[in-house]
C-alpha cells in the first residue's frame, strides 16, 4: 500500500495525543482517588451517587435526629424516674402516718416533710431541658407548666401536644409527654370508680360520719356491666342502726341520679328501709341480692367494695365513677387529712382519707410507670433505628465507593501500562520519521 | 534523419524537465491542505512512417494530472462532517458536565445542607441559632442554583455568538468557491485541469463541510454547485447566497440559521442541519441545554412553590400563619407568535408544579379543527388540554393554566416555556429567622377534669384546600384559628361548635380514628369516650416547641413531589445530570467513531493522492537519469554530425 508521507506525522501524533489523554486520564483518577471524573463517564452510575449521597445525608440526618431524640428522652425518663421515687416516699409517709401509735404532733411532722415533698414535686414537674425549654409544657416551652394558684391548687398552663422527632424515613416519635397526662390525667380510685366515707361540707350541708365505718377502694368484677348504659354511677350507701338489743346494722344503696333506692327501685321518702344486713367487712355488692332486695328490676353494675367497722345510724359512703386528679391533689388533700384538727371521729376519717390517698398514690404512680414504659419503647425503638441506621450508612457507603471510586491496583497498573505505551510511540515516531531517502542523496 | 535523432533526444529532454517540475512541485506542496500529488503523463509522439515502417518521433507530455479519486474524497468529506458535528455538540456538553460533576458547583451539596438546616429547627424549634442556620443553607442554595442558571445563560450566549461566528465563516468560504467556480470554469477552457485551483475549492470545501454539511453538484464548465439542508442552494456557479443567524421569531435570545433568498429569509430547521460544527451546536441547544435549564428550572419552581405551600400551613414564631419562604416564581411571559393577530393575548400561569415537565410548548390556532393544539417544541407531540381557555375556565395542561383572549387566525400561537428562567429567579423571600414556620397553627386538646371516657385526640393537621380561604393566607381556612368544641351528647354522637360561628354540626355519628373535619383542619378521635366529654381544637398559643410543621417542612427533602409526585427534587436534578452526562457520553463515543471513520478515510484517501516524499526523491532521480540519458543522446547526435561534416 502506498503510504503518504503526511500521514506518517499525522498518525505518529495522532497516537502519541491519544495515549498522553490516557494518561491524563488515569493520573486524574489515580490523584483523585474517583474513578468518574464527570458524570459523562459513567451516566448510570453518577445519578445513581448523586440520589444515594441524598439516601446517606438524610440517614445521617436521621441519626443526628435520634440522638436529639434519645437526649431529650433520657432528660425526661431521668425526671420522671425522680417523680416515681418521690411519690414512693410520700406512700411510705402515708403509711407511717396511718400507725395509731403517732400523736398529733408526729403528724404535723410527717405533714412538714410532705408540705416539702409537694414543693419538690412542683420543681420536678417544671423541669427544662438543655436548651432552657419546660419539659411538660406541651408545645408551649416557653411557658412554666404548673403553677400554684391558691395552696394545694396547682393549674396546668401548657397545651397538651407531645413534640415529635423524625427518626426514619417515615418514622417520627413522640420526644415528650404534655404535663396533663403526666401529672393530671389520673383517675382516682381504684381507676373505675372511687369511694369515699362523707366528710363535713358546709355547702352542700354533709357532716362527717360518726360510727368507724372505714371502706375499702373496692373491686371491678366485670368492666362491661359497669359500662352498662343503666348504670348511673353515683350511689350512696347509708347505714341504720337498730335499737334492739343486739343492735342490728342495715344499709340501703341510693342512686343518686335517678333518686331512687337501688334496693327497693322506690324513692326515699324519709327513713328506710334498709334491706340489706351489714357485717364488718363483708362484701357490698353493686347486684341484686333477692331477697333482701325487693327492686322488681334487678341490676347488675360487676362492682363490690367493702365496710369495715362499725358506722353509725345517718352515715353515708358514696362510689361514684372516677374522675381525673392530678397529683399536686391527691398530695394536697393528704396534708389535709393529716392536719385536719382532731376530732371525735378523727381515727375513722383518718383512716378513710389514707386509703383514698393511698389509692390515688398508687394511681399516679401507675400512671407514671405508663409514661415511662412508653418513654422506655420509644428510647429501644430510636435504638434500633440507631442500629440499622448505622448498617445503611456503612451499605451506602459501600455502594458510593463502588460506583464511583477508583480501584488503585488496576488503575495503577493500567497507569504503568499507558507510560509504556506512550514512550514507545514517542521512540519509535522519532525513529522511523528519520528514515528518508533523501539521507542517501548526496550528489 | 539526423534532424528527427535530435528531435526525440530534445523531446525526451523537455519531457524529462516536465518530469522534474512536476515532482518539485510535489515536493513543495507535501504538506499543503488539500493538494493532490501531480502526475506528468507522457506520451509517445505519432510517428513517422517510412519504408521500413513506423519509426517513433520521441515523446511529449500529454497533461500534468492530479492523483484525485472522488469516491475517496467525498468518503473524508462526509465523515468530516459528520465528527465535526459530534465534536462541537461534545465540546459544549463537556461543559455542562462538568459544571455538573463539581462537587462545589452542583445542586445536591446545597440542597442537602438546606434541608439539613431545617431537619435541626425540628429538634430546636425556638433555637434563633439552627433558625439562623436554616436561612443561610437557603440563601446558599438559591445562590447555587442561580449559579447553576447563569452559567447556562452564559453557555446559551456563546452558542448565539458560535452559531454567529459559523455563519460569517460559511458565507466567507461560500464567497470563495464562488469565485473559484469562475477561474476553474475560465482555466478549464485551455482544455487542461487546473489542478491546483481544483485543490483549493476543494479544500474550501472540506472547510465549508467542517461548518455544515453540504451537497455538491457538478457542472458541465467545471464549477461546483453548493446545496445544504434539503437542497438549499448555497453556491450555484458564480453566484453565491448568504446564511444569515437571527433571532428566532418565538425566543429573541435565540439565534436561528436561515437563508437570505433575496429579501426574505427562510429559517433552516436544525433537523435540516446534519453535519458539521453548526449542527452540532443547535442539536447541542435542543437536546440538552434546553432540557437541562428546564429541568433546573423545574426543581426551583417546585422546591418554591411546595416549600411555601407547607410554609403557609404553618404558625411562626411570631403566631402569625407563615409567608412565602422564597419569593413566589412566576413562568416565563408566553412569547407571541411574529404576525399574530391584533389583540390576541395569553396569559401563562403554574397550577400544579408536580405536574410540570421539561418540555416547552406551542399553542396554535388551528383553523380546520377549529380549536388551539398544544404540542411539545421538541417533538411535536400533542399535548391534551382540558378547559376551554377562555378567562375563568383556562386551559390546562402539565401544571399549566393558559389562558388567551382575541380573535386569532390560523397559524396564529404563542410559545411557552413554563421553566426555562426560574432556576435564575429563585430567591430566598423572609429575612427574619421568627418568621420560619415551624408550628402548627391549631392545636387539640382532650378536657381534663370533665372527661370520663378513654377517647384520646390526635395532634391534628391542617387542610391544604381551605373551606373557606383567609383573604391574607390563601392557603389556610378564614376560621381555622377559631376555638371548636366537640362534646359528646352519648357514646356516639358528638355536637360541634364553634366559639365564634356557633353551632357547626349536631348529632355527629362516632367512628373511632375517622378524620373529622372542620375549618380547615384535620383530627382523630379513638378510643371510648363517655356522655359529655368534649375535646377541643384551638389556636396554637406560645408554641415555642411546637415542630409539627417543622418535621413536615424536612419531609419535603423526601417527598416525591414533583414529576406527576414520581420524584423528588434531588431525584429530577439527578435525572437532569443524568440527561446531560448520557447526551455528552454519547457524543463522545459517536465522536470517537467517527474520528476513527475519518482517520480511516483519510488515509485511504492520501494513501492515493498524498506526497510520498521517498517515492518523489525516487522520482527525481529518475528524471535526472532521464535527462542525463536524452543530453547524452543529443551529444551522440552531435558527433554523428561531426563525423558526416568531417568527410571530404
Amino acid at each position: 500500500m502506498r503510504i503518504s508521507t503526511g500521514m506518517v506525522y499525522a498518525q505518529g501524533i495522532g497516537t502519541i495525543q491519544k495515549q498522553q489523554a490516557d494518561v491524563l486520564k488515569t493520573q486524574q483518577q489515580v490523584s483523585t482517588g474517583r474513578r468518574i471524573l464527570a458524570p459523562s463517564d459513567d451516566p448510570v452510575s453518577s445519578s445513581s451517587v448523586l440520589e444515594l449521597t441524598q439516601y446517606m445525608n438524610v440517614n445521617e440526618q436521621n441519626g443526628s435526629n435520634a440522638n436529639v431524640a434519645m437526649s431529650k428522652l433520657q432528660m425526661e425518663e431521668t425526671a420522671l424516674t425522680d417523680v416515681g421515687n418521690l411519690i414512693q416516699d410520700v406512700k411510705n409517709l402515708a403509711v407511717n402516718a396511718g400507725n395509731g401509735a403517732l400523736s398529733a404532733s408526729d403528724r404535723t411532722m410527717l405533714a412538714t416533710e410532705l408540705q416539702n415533698r409537694y414543693q419538690a414535686l412542683l420543681g420536678l414537674s417544671n423541669a427544662t431541658d438543655e436548651n432552657g425549654q419546660y419539659m411538660f409544657s406541651g408545645y408551649m416551652g416557653g411557658t412554666a407548666p404548673f403553677s400554684e394558684t391558691t395552696p394545694g391548687n396547682v393549674v396546668y398552663n401548657g397545651d397538651q401536644g407531645q413534640r415529635g422527632a423524625r427518626i426514619g424515613a417515615r418514622r417520627q416519635v413522640a420526644v415528650s409527654d404534655s404535663g396533663a397526662d403526666v401529672f393530671q390525667r389520673i383517675k382516682n380510685g381504684n381507676g373505675v370508680f372511687v369511694t369515699a366515707a362523707t366528710k363535713a361540707n358546709a355547702t352542700s350541708g354533709t357532716v362527717d360520719n360518726t360510727g368507724s365505718g372505714v371502706i375499702s377502694p373496692g373491686n371491678v368484677l366485670d368492666k362491661a356491666k359497669w359500662n352498662d348504659p343503666t348504670n348511673n354511677k353515683d350511689f350512696t350507701v347509708i347505714f341504720d342502726v337498730s335499737n334492739t338489743i343486739p343492735a342490728v346494722t342495715t344499709y340501703d344503696i341510693i342512686d343518686n341520679v335517678a333518686g331512687i333506692s337501688l334496693l327497693t327501685g322506690v324513692g326515699p321518702t324519709g327513713v328506710g328501709p334498709y334491706p340489706r344486713t351489714y357485717s364488718t367487712g363483708g362484701a357490698i355488692s353493686l347486684k341484686t341480692v333477692a331477697p333482701p332486695d325487693t327492686n322488681p328490676v334487678p341490676f347488675d353494675f360487676g362492682a363490690e367494695f367493702d365496710i369495715a367497722g362499725a358506722p353509725a345510724t345517718g352515715d353515708t359512703f358514696t362510689v361514684k365513677a372516677s374522675t381525673n386528679e392530678d397529683v399536686f391533689k391527691t398530695l394536697s388533700n393528704l396534708l389535709d387529712v393529716l392536719t385536719k384538727p382532731p376530732s371525735v371521729a378523727v381515727p375513722t376519717a383518718l383512716q378513710n382519707g389514707l386509703n383514698t390517698a393511698m389509692s390515688n398514690l398508687d394511681n399516679a404512680l401507675d400512671n407514671i410507670l405508663t409514661v415511662r414504659a412508653s418513654i422506655g419503647a420509644r428510647m429501644k425503638e430510636v435504638d434500633s433505628m440507631q442500629g440499622t441506621r448505622a448498617d445503611l450508612t456503612i451499605q451506602f457507603q459501600a455502594t458510593i465507593s463502588r460506583l464511583q471510586d477508583v480501584d488503585y491496583a488496576e488503575s495503577i497498573s493500567n497507569l504503568t501500562l499507558q507510560q509504556t505505551h506512550l514512550e514507545a510511540a514517542q521512540k519509535s515516531f522519532v525513529s522511523t520519521q528519520s528514515l528518508t531517502l533523501f539521507n542517501y542523496i548526496n550528489r | 534523419m539526423g534532424y528527427s535523432i535530435y528531435g526525440i533526444g530534445l523531446s525526451a529532454l523537455n519531457a524529462a524537465q516536465v518530469g522534474m517540475s512536476t515532482t518539485g512541485h510535489n515536493i513543495s506542496n507535501a504538506t499543503t491542505a488539500g493538494f493532490h500529488r501531480q502526475e506528468a503523463t507522457q506520451v509517445t509522439n505519432i510517428p513517422q512512417y517510412t519504408g521500413a515502417g513506423f519509426l517513433g518521433q520521441g515523446v511529449h507530455v500529454d497533461t500534468v494530472k492530479r492523483i484525485y479519486s472522488e469516491f475517496l474524497d467525498t468518503q473524508v468529506l462526509q465523515t468530516q462532517t459528520s465528527f465535526s458535528r459530534f465534536d462541537s455538540y461534545n465540546a459544549q456538553a463537556s461543559q455542562l458536565d462538568n459544571l455538573l460533576a463539581d462537587v462545589n458547583s452542583g445542586m445536591s451539596p446545597a440542597l442537602q445542607d438546606f434541608f439539613m438546616a431545617v431537619n435541626d429547627v425540628s429538634g430546636t424549634p425556638s433555637s434563633a441559632p439552627s433558625r439562623q442556620t436554616v436561612l443561610s443553607g437557603a440563601q446558599a442554595m438559591v445562590t447555587r442554583i442561580q449559579g447553576l442558571a447563569t452559567r447556562m445563560t452564559e453557555m446559551r450566549d456563546g452558542i448565539n455568538t458560535q452559531v454567529r461566528n459559523s455563519v460569517e465563516l460559511v458565507n466567507s468560504l461560500t464567497l470563495r468557491i464562488a469565485d473559484l467556480n469562475q477561474q476553474v470554469a475560465i482555466g478549464t477552457t485551455f482544455g487542461q485541469p487546473p489542478n491546483d485551483l481544483l485543490d483549493q475549492r476543494e479544500q474550501l470545501i472540506a472547510e465549508l463541510n467542517k461548518e455544515v454539511q453540504v451537497s455538491v453538484v457538478k457542472q458541465d464548465n467545471g464549477s461546483l454547485n453548493i446545496f445544504i439542508g434539503s437542497g438549499q442552494p448555497l453556491v450555484l456557479g458564480t453566484k453565491q447566497l448568504s446564511l444569515s443567524a437571527s433571532p428566532s421569531t418565538y425566543d429573541p435570545e435565540r439565534l436561528e440559521v436561515g437563508l437570505v433568498v433575496g429579501n426574505a429569509t427562510a429559517v433552516l430547521d436544525s433537523s435540516m442541519l446534519q453535519g458539521g460544527n453548526l449542527s452540532g451546536l443547535l442539536a447541542y441547544r435542543s437536546e440538552v441545554l434546553d432540557m437541562a435549564q428546564n429541568a433546573l428550572g423545574r426543581v426551583a419552581m417546585g422546591l418554591t412553590q411546595t416549600f411555601n405551600d407547607q410554609q403557609k400551613l404553618g404558625q411562626d414564631l411570631n403566631g402569625d400563619l407563615g409567608e412565602n419562604f422564597f419569593t413566589a416564581l412566576s413562568p416565563k411571559p408566553p412569547i407571541a407568535k411574529y404576525g399574530n393577530a391584533a389583540g390576541l393575548t395569553a396569559t401563562l400561569t403554574v397550577g400544579d408544579v408536580s405536574k410540570l415537565t421539561t418540555e416547552d410548548y406551542n399553542l396554535q390556532w388551528s383553523a380546520t379543527a377549529g380549536a388551539w393544539q398544544l404540542t411539545t417544541v421538541k417533538s411535536g407531540a400533542t399535548v391534551a388540554m382540558t378547559g376551554s381557555g377562555v378567562p375563568g375556565d383556562p386551559f390546562i395542561a402539565d401544571g399549566m393554566s393558559i389562558e388567551v383572549t382575541g380573535a386569532p387566525n390560523d397559524g396564529n400561537g404563542f410559545q411557552f416555556q413554563p421553566t426555562r428562567n426560574a432556576a435564575g429567579e429563585i430567591n430566598v423571600a423572609i429575612t427574619d429567622t421568627a418568621k420560619i414556620a415551624a408550628a402548627t397553627p391549631i392545636r387539640t386538646a382532650a378536657t381534663l377534669a370533665a372527661n370520663t371516657g378513654t377517647g384520646i385526640i390526635s395532634a391534628g393537621t391542617v387542610n391544604a384546600t381551605p373551606v373557606t380561604p383567609d383573604p391574607a393566607h390563601p392557603s389556610t381556612d378564614l376560621n381555622l384559628k377559631n376555638q371548636v368544641t366537640i362534646s359528646f351528647t352519648s357514646a356516639t354522637t358528638f355536637d360541634v361548635t364553634d366559639a365564634v360561628n356557633g353551632v357547626l354540626d349536631a348529632g355527629v355519628a362516632y367512628t373511632p380514628g375517622a378524620n373529622i373535619s372542620y375549618n380547615g383542619w384535620t383530627v382523630q378521635i379513638a378510643g371510648a369516650p363517655a356522655l359529655s366529654d368534649t375535646f377541643t381544637i384551638g389556636p396554637t398559643i406560645n408554641g415555642v416547641t411546637d415542630n409539627r410543621n417543622a418535621l413536615l417542612l424536612a419531609g419535603l427533602q423526601t417527598k416525591n413531589t414533583l414529576a406527576n409526585g414520581t420524584a423528588t427534587f434531588q431525584g429530577t436534578y439527578s435525572q437532569m445530570v443524568s440527561v446531560v452526562a448520557n447526551k455528552t457520553n454519547e457524543a463522545q463515543v459517536n465522536g470517537k467513531a467517527q474520528q476513527t471513520l475519518l482517520e480511516q478515510a483519510t488515509q485511504t484517501q492520501q494513501s492515493l493522492s498524498g506526497v510520498n516524499l521517498d517515492e518523489e526523491a525516487a522520482n527525481l532521480l529518475r528524471y535526472q537519469q532521464a535527462y542525463q540519458a536524452a543530453g547524452k543522446m543529443i551529444q551522440i547526435v552531435g558527433t554523428l554530425f561531426d563525423t558526416l561534416l568531417n568527410l571530404r
